[in-house]
């Protein structure tokens, strides 16, 4: 009884949304070559919580699924890259967060790590007033940032109540 | 990126580069290679081998360093060569100090080597063989493109030896030019093998021999040497190999027997860091 209490508890827990990047596909300039996309996938795959990872050489693009409940942050992602001595460039992001600041300067918080994103939309502004504190589902582009810098800015195409 | 060639001793190239010549890739950074290889010269007296086994380590993203330790077999008596094969151990620091990633798979960089060459346990054959041996330095520098598509690599490198006992062994002036190119239907992703093939022309100018306080005459050299080399990569493992022939050649016949051809294979093992930030 108590062991399907426990378990009942656990997978109510596991339901429950968490802050996190879900994935992040990435540009990584200067691979020529498989060893430097084999070097790109060992890297990312040490990181906490990521899933799957897939290097394309001829885009280079990286795309790195994580899993639930993880708590990576971005930089451990550029550094990943950097260690290997490659350039990061843009990143779309689906990212989990608490939707903080005002309805016209919203701010993401991704709870769990360091990071936080002022938001600005793609296109036209939507009202955000309504998600204010809420936790919420961003699909966004974090435009490149200085080395060893986060981008301060994550431009969003969609931004949803986290279920 | 991941990556170890421009080495004192560049004859092995860690899985990267051309297997006679100069390049700029190092290690990543945490990431280790291992490199076994085979050296040859055929000359007219015979084949001088190398076997010289090879490990990097890559301290930061552009910094490796790199411990070298040949084993030689065969006298050939021929002259002495920083490009193909050789007695001396050596350590090297190796810092790609210039790094332009300008687009997807695309990167300009430059890398320069400072290394500590000392003799190993074996003896050369020929005028070299009678003299007393000492430790030297080498560096080296290489700077060219690395791309999906296409390599191109100038490098150069200077060893000097210091003297013993009124001998000392020549001091030793390389450089190399290398293009390589990956045809479109060989850039494929990192779970197929990736082949690259390498056009190395390389040259050599060692001084004269000081054998008991004497220049020796005729026992200066020049040379310059052409051919193809194939690398092929599958994830952390990479088999490499390569054949010169002479374009030119002035060795004293009376110092030195003729050399015709150099070859080399070398297999390399990348270990790179999964250490998580």
């Amino acid at each position: 009884m108590k062991k399907a209490l426990a378990l009942a508890l656990l997978a109510l827990l596991s339901s429950v949304a968490n802050a996190e990047y879900r994935h992040v596909n990435m540009t990584v300039f200067g691979m020529d070559c498989a060893p430097c996309a084999h070097a790109i996938h060992v890297s990312m795959k040490g990181i906490k919580g990521v899933d799957m990872v897939n290097v394309d050489l001829n885009t280079g693009l990286v795309t790195i699924s994580l899993v639930p409940g993880n708590t990576a942050g971005m930089h451990q992602f550029e550094e990943a890259v950097e260690k290997n001595g490659f350039t990061h460039k843009d990143a779309t992001v689906i990212v989990r967060g608490k939707l903080a600041g005002t309805a016209t300067a919203p701010v993401l918080e991704v709870v769990g790590t360091s990071d936080h994103y002022a938001l600005t939309p793609s296109a036209q502004q939507p009202d955000l007033t309504a998600l204010i504190g809420k936790l919420v589902e961003v699909n966004g582009l974090l435009p490149a940032a200085a080395k060893g810098k986060l981008p301060d800015l994550l431009r969003y195409k969609s931004i949803t109540e986290a279920q | 990126m991941a990556c170890a060639s421009a080495l004192a001793s560049p004859a092995l190239a860690a899985g990267h580069g051309p297997v006679f010549g100069y390049a700029t890739p190092v290690n990543s950074q945490g990431e280790f290679s291992f490199d076994t290889g085979l050296i040859g010269r055929h000359g007219s007296q015979g084949t001088a081998l190398t076997e010289s086994s090879q490990i990097g380590y890559g301290i930061t993203p552009h910094i490796t360093v790199t411990v070298v330790a040949p084993f030689t077999f065969g006298k050939a008596s021929l002259p002495e060569t920083r490009m193909a094969g050789g007695g001396e151990w050596s350590s090297s620091v190796a810092w790609r100090f210039q790094h332009s990633v300008t687009s997807i798979g695309r990167r300009i960089e430059s890398t320069v080597s400072l290394g500590l060459v000392v003799p190993g346990p074996q003896q050369d054959s020929g005028i070299l063989a009678s003299l007393h041996r000492a430790p030297g330095v080498a560096a080296t520098l290489a700077s060219g493109l690395a791309s999906r598509s296409q390599y191109l690599w100038f490098g150069g490198g200077y060893t000097r030896f210091v003297e013993a006992d009124t001998d000392r062994r020549p001091d030793t002036l390389s450089w190399s030019a290398i293009y390589g190119y990956r045809p479109p239907g060989l850039r494929r992703d990192v779970n197929h093998w990736d082949y690259r093939g390498f056009a190395e022309l390389t040259g050599e100018h060692t001084g004269r021999v000081r054998s008991n306080g004497v220049l020796l005459p005729d026992s200066g050299t020049t040379s310059l040497w052409l051919g193809p080399s194939i690398l092929a990569i599958l994830k952390d493992v990479a088999i490499e190999g390569g054949i010169q022939a002479p374009l030119y050649r002035d060795v004293s016949a009376s110092s030195y027997r003729r050399e015709s051809i150099r070859f080399a294979i070398n297999f390399s093992y990348l270990k790179y860091s999964s250490h998580a930030y």
